[in-house]
Formats: C-alpha cells, sequence, structure tokens
C-alpha cells in the first residue's frame, strides 16, 4: 500500500518548489497582464483594462524594436554557436596532448558569469585603453579608432560575440558527446575507399549528429531569447536602443518605470514564443527518442 | 610533406582556439594586478601588486559582504535543490506513474520560462512581504531556476544506473526507500555531486534576480560588479579583482567536475 504511492510521495517536494517558484508567478503575471498597475502611483493593483496592455505594445515601436534586435541576436547567435561548435567537435574528438588541453579549457568560458564576461569584454573594447580595440587597431590599421561600443552595429557584433564565446563551450561538449555516440565502422569503411574527409563529415557524420543539432541549435534559441546579462553589463542597450533586448526591454518597463500591467503583458508575449519553442523542442526530443529505441 | 603540413595546421588551429578561450581571462587576471596606472596602458612590463584585492575588500565596495551573500545563496539552493531533485529524478526515472509524461513535460517546459518574468510577482510579493534585499528572497527565486534542470541533469545519471541490484535487495525484503539510500544514491553520487556542482554555478552566477531584488544587504557578486561603474569613470582595475574572486572558486569547481560534465550534459540533454 505505501509502496504504490511511493512514486508519488517522491514528486512532492520537487513538486511543491516547482509549483511555487514557477507556476503561481507565472499565474500571477498573467493576470497581472490585463490589469493598469503604475507602481509609482498606486501600491495595490489598479482596475482590468482587458488586453489594453498586450494591443499598446502591438504599435509601441521601442517594443518592436527589442523585437527585432532579439530576432537578429538569436539568428546570429544560435547560427555562429552552432556551426562553431560542430567544427570544434570534429576537431577536437581526436587524441593528443593539445586537442586533451583544449577539452580541458573548454569549460572555463562557460564557468564564467555572463555579467563579468560582458564587463570584461567592455573594457578590452574600449576605444583607449582596451586591449582588443588597440590590438586590431595595430594589425588593421583600418581598424584604428573604431568607436566599438558606440556603433550600433559593432556593438551588436561584440554582444553577439560575447554570446557565442560564452555558449560554443557548452555546445562543444554536447557535440562530442553526439560523436561518441555515431559507430565508427562507416567513417572508417568510407575512409578505406578513398573518401575525402570533406565528404566523410558532410555525408557521413553530419546525417547521423541531425539529432544533436537540432536539440543544440532549439537550446540556443531559447538560451538567446533570455539575453539579458551582458546587455546590462556590456552596452546597456545601446547606443541608442540598438541592442536592447526583449529581456532588458521588459527590465526596464518593469524596474525603471515601475509599469507593472505593461511590463507583465511584454513579459507573457515573450514566454508565449519560449513556450511554443520548448512544446516543440520535447515532442521533437520524444519522438527521437521513439526513434531510438525502434 | 602533405601530412607534416596538415599535422603543423591543426596544432596552430588549436592553439589559435586556446587563445580565443583564455585571453579575456587572462587579460582580466592581468589587470587585476596592476596599478591604476598600468590598468589603462597595454604594457605587460608592470610591478604587480595586491592592493586592488585591498580596496575590494575594505569600505566602500565591501566585497567581503557580497562574498558571504553569493557563498550562502548558493549553497543553501543547492541543498534545498538538490535532495528534492533527486527523489524526483529517482521516481521519473523507475516508476511508470499516471500523469507521469504530463509532469515531467510540465517541469522540463518551466526550465525555459524566461526569469524576467518569475521575478515581477516575485518583486511586487517580497515587497509586500518587506523581502527585498534578503538572502532568502534570492533563495526563493533561484530554486525556480535550478531545480528543473537539476531534476533534468539527476534523471540522466540515474536512467544509466543498471536496476539488477536493486531488484535484488528488494526481493531480499528490503523497502524501496532503503534501496533508495543505501543502494541508488552511492551509486549516483557522482551524477549528484556534478549536478550540485552545476547547480552552484548557476546560481553563483545568476544576475537578473540579484539586479532587481538586492540593493545594498543581498548584493552578490556579479551584481556588486555594476558598482564600479562610479561617476569618474568604470574602474577597471578593481572590477578585474572581484572578477577573480568571482571566478576563481568556479574554476577549481567547474574543472573538477569537468569529466562527468561532459556525460552529464550529452545524457540530460540527448535523452
Amino acid at each position: 500500500m505505501q509502496d504504490r504511492l511511493l512514486p508519488y510521495w517522491l514528486l512532492v517536494p520537487a513538486f511543491i518548489i516547482v509549483l511555487a517558484t514557477t507556476i503561481y508567478p507565472l499565474a500571477y503575471s498573467f493576470i497581472t497582464s490585463f490589469r493598469a498597475w503604475d507602481l509609482t502611483k498606486s501600491r495595490r493593483p489598479e482596475g482590468f483594462v482587458g488586453i489594453d496592455n498586450y494591443i499598446y505594445a502591438a504599435s509601441e515601436s521601442q517594443f518592436l524594436n527589442s523585437l527585432w534586435v532579439t530576432f537578429i541576436f538569436v539568428i546570429t547567435s544560435v547560427a555562429l554557436t552552432v556551426v562553431l561548435a560542430m567544427a570544434l567537435a570534429l576537431l577536437l574528438r581526436r587524441k593528443g596532448p593539445m586537442h586533451t588541453f583544449t577539452r580541458i579549457i573548454l569549460i572555463l568560458p562557460f564557468a564564467m558569469s555572463p555579467a563579468l564576461i560582458g564587463v570584461s569584454y567592455r573594457f578590452m573594447f574600449n576605444p583607449e585603453f582596451g586591449v582588443l580595440a588597440n590590438g586590431l587597431g595595430a594589425v588593421f590599421p583600418a581598424l584604428q579608432g573604431v568607436p566599438w561600443l558606440a556603433d550600433p552595429q559593432l556593438a551588436m557584433g561584440i554582444l553577439v560575440l560575447t554570446d557565442v564565446w560564452h555558449w560554443t563551450p557548452y555546445m562543444t561538449f554536447m557535440c562530442l558527446g553526439g560523436l561518441a555516440s555515431i559507430p565508427r565502422e562507416t567513417e572508417e569503411a568510407a575512409r578505406i575507399d578513398g573518401a575525402s574527409n570533406l565528404r566523410i563529415v558532410f555525408g557521413i557524420i553530419l546525417p547521423q549528429m541531425r539529432g544533436v543539432i537540432l536539440v543544440m541549435a532549439v537550446l540556443k534559441t531559447i538560451f538567446a531569447l533570455k539575453m539579458f546579462d551582458q546587455v546590462v553589463t556590456l552596452t546597456g542597450g545601446g547606443p541608442g536602443t540598438s541592442t536592447e533586448t526583449l529581456a532588458y526591454f521588459i527590465f526596464n518597463v518593469g524596474f525603471r518605470w515601475f509599469d507593472m500591467g505593461y511590463a507583465s503583458a511584454l513579459a507573457w508575449i515573450l514566454t508565449a514564443i519560449m513556450m511554443f519553442i520548448s512544446i516543440w523542442y520535447v515532442r521533437m526530443l520524444l519522438s527521437e527518442r521513439k526513434m531510438a529505441t525502434a | 610533406m602533405k601530412k607534416t603540413l596538415a599535422y603543423l595546421g591543426e596544432r596552430a588551429l588549436l592553439t589559435l582556439i586556446s587563445v580565443v578561450l583564455l585571453f579575456p581571462i587572462a587579460w582580466m587576471f592581468l589587470t587585476a594586478f596592476k596599478q591604476p596606472r598600468d590598468a589603462y596602458s597595454l604594457s605587460l612590463n608592470f610591478e604587480p601588486t595586491l592592493q586592488n584585492f585591498v580596496t575590494v575588500f575594505s569600505d566602500p565596495w565591501n566585497l567581503g559582504s557580497m562574498v558571504m551573500n553569493s557563498v550562502i545563496v548558493a549553497t543553501v539552493t543547492v541543498l534545498i535543490a538538490v535532495p528534492c531533485a533527486a527523489l524526483a529524478a529517482y521516481s521519473f526515472s523507475r516508476f511508470r506513474v499516471k500523469g507521469r509524461k504530463f509532469l515531467f513535460f510540465l517541469i522540463l517546459s518551466t526550465q525555459f520560462i524566461p526569469a524576467v518574468v518569475i521575478v515581477l510577482p516575485f518583486f511586487l510579493m517580497f515587497r509586500q512581504l518587506d523581502m527585498l534585499d534578503t538572502r532568502l528572497a534570492l533563495i526563493i527565486v533561484n530554486l525556480a531556476i535550478v531545480t528543473p534542470f537539476v531534476i533534468w541533469m539527476i534523471k540522466g545519471f540515474i536512467d544509466a544506473i543498471p536496476t539488477d541490484s536493486e531488484e535484488a535487495a528488494m526481493i531480499d525484503g528490503a523497502s524501496r526507500l532503503r534501496v533508495i539510500k543505501d543502494i541508488v544514491m552511492p551509486m549516483a553520487a557522482p551524477g549528484i555531486m556534478t549536478s550540485s556542482i552545476f547547480c552552484f554555478i548557476l546560481t553563483w552566477n545568476e544576475f537578473l534576480f540579484a539586479l532587481i531584488l538586492s540593493r545594498r544587504d543581498a548584493v552578490t557578486l556579479p551584481v556588486g560588479l555594476v558598482s564600479f561603474r562610479t561617476e569618474r569613470g568604470d574602474l577597471w582595475e578593481l572590477m578585474s579583482a572581484a572578477g577573480v574572486m568571482i571566478t576563481v572558486p568556479i574554476f577549481i569547481m567547474a574543472l573538477f567536475i569537468q569529466k562527468h560534465f561532459t556525460r552529464g550534459m550529452t545524457a540530460g540533454a540527448v535523452k
């Protein structure tokens, strides 16, 4: 009798945590998203305004700008991270002391606090005494005196760079794990038949890595959609609003302008985007697993 | 000839990759030991000093209290999240309970909810309860991010443990709880350790919650970095010293779990 209920009892503590720390706040902000609530004027929520907050968002240029910024950021950082991680994993799966060393230090950028990464890149790209700004200027005279973080496109580029630097190692670990599970026979047979390296990679390895690459791309998309830390410490959303991601914009609306209703609505728009991707992701995982066990 | 070229090329490439990975970290470490005037020059020829570390630990920066906050918040979060997650992970891994798929799906999905959504209601709630700027507030919110992740990771490790010895013990009359305590948990220990450290790193580096929910008393290290941005400009040498303090403990832990980490990651993510 006791044993029959045990599986449920084991789930209870974790479930209480998830319920209290995620489900409840989600419901709370969902309700708030239909209210007017200016925290500077009122301690308590004001009246319900229906979907006004959402309608307002659809026409507000700063929100639309942050959506666009997030879109550009997600596309570039996901594409770069996935391609680099795959290439790095193909290089690092071989044996050798330098390979091992690189594999070991690979964990360091991933373990570094993203806020700190933002700070340190800001320092390195400082036009006056930044080591990268000066170093690049010395090697490529065309880049001398470039105001890196004061230029909208370059600032976005550096933001992407910090994110790629941070996430590529993690994704490389995933690729290495995937590569290790591919049987080597086909590859060796092809090599004996005289196939070139390029053909082996594109014809044999990558097709078998399809599942891992998909998982990586979706995971990275979800992480990139949340981009916040480096925006604060690297660019502050600037210059202008050129690097103002959705998460950063919501933070501004909620905690600089204290418009709780609007911030909640925006947060729910972001949640909806992420939920859509997550559901698709979990579905995909389940079907991949079915394929693997079949 | 072609082979040596390829070999040299590969070595050059690996060197380049290592430089790209290590340079930003190395530069921060160097800057942390520079005097202010050297920090603003690019020279590698400088007289190293520990003054920056002395400065950040004294008034008005008081990095010591931030270190305390970070240590307490991360440790308590791990101590709450990991045992709860381990039990849930075992249940998910071994039993086919009703609604299991839905529950697991629910927990997996919450992992993808943006932190900024969760923090809004918590900010309002803690404000009402007068709990803003406390460590407890940060611990509660961090649990939201960490718990689903750890369930997922530990489940991957428990899945990999064969069930034979559990079944044998049960036939001998051991209760399920006993089996969990005496057989499964010891076997899953390396995985649980890895997950704990991973969870510690996540909490230690957490920025958004701490930025919003702390002002003065509960400020953690990553948020403390922002305070080195003053009217006099950014104090890079002090930021770097603080950066070293954030980074060193985490690097030691990360290198410690490096081997298990690769396996845990792939087990968790692909399965």
